[in-house]
Parts: C-alpha cells; sequence; structure tokens
C-alpha cells in the first residue's frame, strides 16, 4: 500500500466525518480531574501481568486514553517490525483516513521520523505547506487534521516505536500534554518489552523442554534397537541414524516410531558392512 | 534491596570464569549467596525429573539422585506447586513427606533441604535445590537470597539454551550434567524383553531399584551391560503380570 492516489484519500471531504473522537462514543458521567485519569490510564497500561493480556488490546486502550487525557482528536500506534520498518499497531479509530496516515509513514512521516531519531515531534503545523513530508502533510490534511506530534515509545536505548497524535485546530499541545503523552508512551513500552521478553522465555522453554524429549526418545529408541537386533547401543544409534538420513527423515520422528511400535527395530536398513 | 541481592549474584558468578559462566559455577554460586552446603539444579519437564544439570557435592548429587529415581522430593514439591518447599529438620521433620527420599537422604547428611522453583515470568524450567548438613531454618535473609538466586538461575539456563540449535541441548547445559540418559537406554532394552511401552518399562526398572535398595542407575547400567535382564515372569522386581 504505498501508491494510494490522494485524490482517493481527499476525495470527498464532505461526507467524511471528523476522525477519531467522534466515532467514539461520549463518556457519560462526571468529568474525572485530567491527573486522576491519566492515573487510571496509567495503571490499567501497566496492568500486564493478568493471564489474557494482549498486546494490540492494551495499545488500543492507550490510544482512547491519549484521546481522552490529552485531549487530542486521533492517536495511533506504530511499532517497528524485526527488519525496523514501521507498522501500524492500534488507533483510537478504525477510519480508513486515519489508517493510511500510518500506511504512508513507513515511508515518510513524524513517526518515521520519532522513530529514527528518538526526538519528539510536537506541534508540527500541516496547514502551511511541509516539504519534509509532503504526501503525509497533503493527506493529513486532506482528512482534517491542522497538527500532528509524535512521541518515541522507548527505553533505555531503544526505541521500540512511536506514539502518533493528531489535532484538527494546529498547535494546541502544551509541555504538561507533552510529559503526560510521555508517561502513557513509557508505560506502553514497558509493558510491550515485558511481553517480549515473557513470550521469549516461554519459546526457551519449550525449545529445552523439546531438546531434552528428543533426546530421552532416541535414547530408549536406541536400546530398543539394541535389545531386538542384538547390537551395542553405538551400532543401534547408527543404525537409527543410518534409516533416517537414508529415507530423509527426522532422526527424533524415526526414534519416536520405534518407542510407540509403529515402525520394528528389525524394519530398519541394516548397517552398510564395512570393508 | 533486591537489586542489591541480585548485584551480588551477578558479581559472584561472573567472578568464578568470565562472561562464560558454566552451570558448575552457577550451582557453586547457589550455595555461596545462601550460605548453604551445597546446591544442584534439576530440570523438570512436564511433571518429571530430566536430571540434573549441575550439582556442588556428593550429596547434592545424591539428593537429586533420589529425587529423580523415587520421584517425591523438596525439588519435585517446589516445581509441582510453584512455591519454596523448606524442610530445616529433615531427621524430625513436623510433616511426615517423602517417605522414600528422606532416610537415604539423612544418612547421606541433609539435616535440612529447601527446594525453590525455577521460573521466568509464568514459565516453570526445574528447581533449585539447597541442603545443610546442619538442621535450622533458613533466615529471612537467606530465603530472600535464594528466591533471586532461582530467578538468575532459571534466566541463566534459558540463556545458555538460547544459542542451541533447535532440537538439540546448548552444550553448555550438558557439560556437567546428569540426565540419566542410560535409564533410558535401559528403558528402552526392558521394553522389549517384557514387550511392554518404554513407559511401562521405565515403572518396571524403578520398581527394581527400590525393592532391591540399589540406585535406578545402577540397575539401568546393569541391564545396559546385559548384566540383567527382565524375563517376561520375573518375580525379583516384585511385580507380576
Amino acid at each position: 500500500m504505498t501508491a494510494v492516489p490522494p485524490s482517493t484519500i481527499g476525495g470527498d471531504p464532505g461526507a467524511a466525518t471528523r476522525p477519531g473522537r467522534l466515532a467514539r462514543a461520549e463518556l457519560i458521567g462526571e468529568p474525572m480531574p485530567r491527573e486522576a485519569k491519566l492515573a487510571k490510564a496509567l495503571v490499567e497500561l501497566a496492568d500486564t501481568l493478568v493471564a489474557d493480556f494482549d498486546v494490540v488490546e492494551m495499545l488500543s486502550r492507550l490510544t482512547d486514553h491519549c484521546v481522552e487525557v490529552l485531549d487530542v482528536d486521533a492517536a495511533g500506534i506504530m511499532l517497528a517490525d524485526p527488519d525496523g520498518s514501521l507498522r501500524a499497531l492500534a488507533s483510537s479509530s478504525e477510519t480508513m483516513r486515519l489508517l493510511e496516515l500510518f500506511e504512508i509513514q513507513s515511508q515518510e512521516g513524524p513517526c518515521l521520523d520519532c522513530y529514527r531519531t528518538g526526538q519528539t515531534v510536537i506541534n508540527r503545523d500541516l496547514t502551511t505547506s511541509d516539504d519534509r513530508w509532503p504526501r503525509f502533510a497533503a493527506e493529513a490534511r486532506a482528512a482534517g487534521f491542522g497538527s500532528v506530534h509524535a512521541l518515541p515509545m522507548r527505553l533505555r536505548g531503544a526505541v521500540i516505536g512511536a506514539l502518533n497524535l493528531f489535532h484538527i485546530a494546529p498547535g494546541r499541545m502544551t509541555q504538561a500534554d507533552v510529559d503526560a503523552g510521555q508517561a502513557l508512551a513509557d508505560i506502553a513500552t514497558i509493558a510491550i518489552l515485558q511481553h517480549r521478553a515473557a513470550h521469549e522465555a516461554q519459546l526457551l522453554n519449550e525449545q529445552l523442554d523439546n531438546a531434552l524429549n528428543t533426546r530421552v526418545v532416541i535414547e530408549q529408541a536406541k536400546g530398543m534397537i539394541a535389545e531386538h537386533e542384538g547390537l551395542d547401543l553405538e551400532a543401534s544409534f547408527l543404525r537409527l541414524r543410518n534409516h533416517a538420513r537414508s529415507h530423509n527423515l527426522r532422526l527424533a520422528d524415526v526414534a519416536a516410531a520405534i518407542t510407540d511400535g509403529a515402525t520394528s527395530p528389525a524394519s530398519l536398513d541394516p548397517l552398510p558392512t564395512k570393508k | 534491596m533486591a537489586g542489591e541481592r541480585r548485584r551480588r549474584i551477578l558479581a559472584a558468578l561472573s567472578s568464578g570464569g568470565g562472561p562464560e559462566v558454566g552451570t558448575r559455577r552457577l550451582c557453586e554460586v547457589c550455595a555461596e549467596i545462601t550460605h548453604t552446603s551445597g546446591a544442584g539444579i534439576m530440570l523438570m519437564s512436564g511433571d518429571v525429573s530430566r536430571g540434573s544439570i549441575c550439582t556442588t557435592d556428593e550429596v547434592s548429587a545424591l539428593i537429586e539422585q533420589l529425587q529423580y529415581d523415587l520421584g517425591e522430593g523438596p525439588c519435585i514439591d517446589a516445581f509441582r506447586t510453584d512455591v519454596a518447599v523448606l524442610e530445616p529438620d529433615l531427621a524430625n521433620p513436623t510433616v511426615a513427606r517423602w517417605l522414600a527420599f528422606t532416610d537415604p537422604a539423612v544418612a547421606a547428611g541433609a539435616r535440612a533441604v529447601f527446594g525453590f522453583p525455577l521460573r521466568v515470568g509464568g514459565v516453570r524450567l526445574g528447581a533449585m535445590n539447597l541442603y545443610d548438613r546442619h538442621p535450622g531454618p533458613l533466615t529471612d535473609d537467606q530465603h530472600a537470597d535464594a528466591l533471586i538466586m532461582a530467578e538468575v538461575a532459571a534466566q541463566s539456563v534459558l540463556t545458555l539454551q538460547a544459542g542451541a540449535l533447535p532440537g538439540t541441548l546448548a552444550t553448555e547445559l550438558t557439560t556437567g550434567a546428569d540426565f540419566r540418559y542410560v535409564v533410558h537406554q535401559a528403558a528402552g532394552m526392558v521394553a522389549v524383553q517384557l514387550g511392554v511401552s518404554v513407559g511401562e518399562a521405565l515403572v518396571r526398572l524403578r520398581a527394581h531399584a527400590f525393592g532391591n535398595g540399589r540406585s535406578l542407575t545402577d540397575v539401568a547400567t546393569a541391564v545396559v551391560a546385559r548384566r540383567l535382564r527382565f524375563p517376561h515372569d520375573d518375580t525379583e522386581t516384585g511385580t507380576t503380570r
């Protein structure tokens, strides 16, 4: 999706609703002070140890919190792939316009700059012509936005993506807004990195378990071949390995077929006779 | 506080051989940091012990061997329950548990035994075993160090395994380890001798070892050396078919 013609995106501004905020249900009840909203958001985002933790769900909530706490009109999260290209993971609204604005940013835009430099991009006015991101600026304007911001998602040295914020009016982010936004981005970053570490531990443990079990099955099969064929363990292993190689099978699979009785030790290819 | 404990553990690990910390040093640090007489690290798979990757001395090796053979003991309980299992006076326990494990462990010199689960986040991979020649509970300080030590040990095991090819164990984990492959070789042989599954053969081997007061490894070694056979009507095992 690199070549969406601007005419497609900006072609019918009248029909488009305001992006982001209005697409969502309005909150009902007493307005909460901003500090309370922020605290609630931070606690909710930090709750990553629950069993059904889901990164995309958490990031979707982060974008909703941004709209609510920072008084922006739309928000989105872009995270880097293993190869370093940015992908949109979540946004406060699923309007095509907004999604396309994220897509462009794998090529150019505030998120890409923010990800590459690790620096915040604040109050970038889109109403004046912008030659830094010509395509992005034109399409953002066509979508009805006046200003854009990007905050890095980083922990220590590593930048893993960026939080993208949009205002309909130009300007508007105060230093307090930026600080609150960065706090939200930081908590989300920690949650993502913790989740990745836990996931990695899970994978490594499965590999360890698999390696231990594979080895056990091979030793069991060696014992069965040794007893059945009257061979020593070394010759039994060579026969197992020889059979696996000549039939293009995995050693572990042949061993498992022996131990579960699907293959008789006698049916393994005999070892080639040495001269 | 936890940071300070962790720092001391990492310093102790790196003092004994640089960044390439072997599992032997890992076990030594387990004992040093917790001020206990010896330590061992056991890997578990499913609900069974796969053997130990290191032990500091003969007593801790025996403690791990007994648990492997008998399927009971502090490490097995720690792994299954996912909490530290503490027996400060193994010779006079307040609650009788580990009926087969206790006597030989005490006879070997283990008067207090402690098992701590090895886990990283929600992942459980085994248990750290500590023993002491003198009865007595761990102090709060020892206990806190042991918890962090178990965490570092678990992370170290996974980090070592991260370098291995898929389907294989990292060399660093196998060096000095005892995964008791001979037991599985013997189980394969006995399965053919008795015409039973390898799982049942393993049960028969265990029964024979326990019934004759021998270690499972001893019995398995005798089978593999063809000094011991399990005929179909074997009565020596105590089980008849």
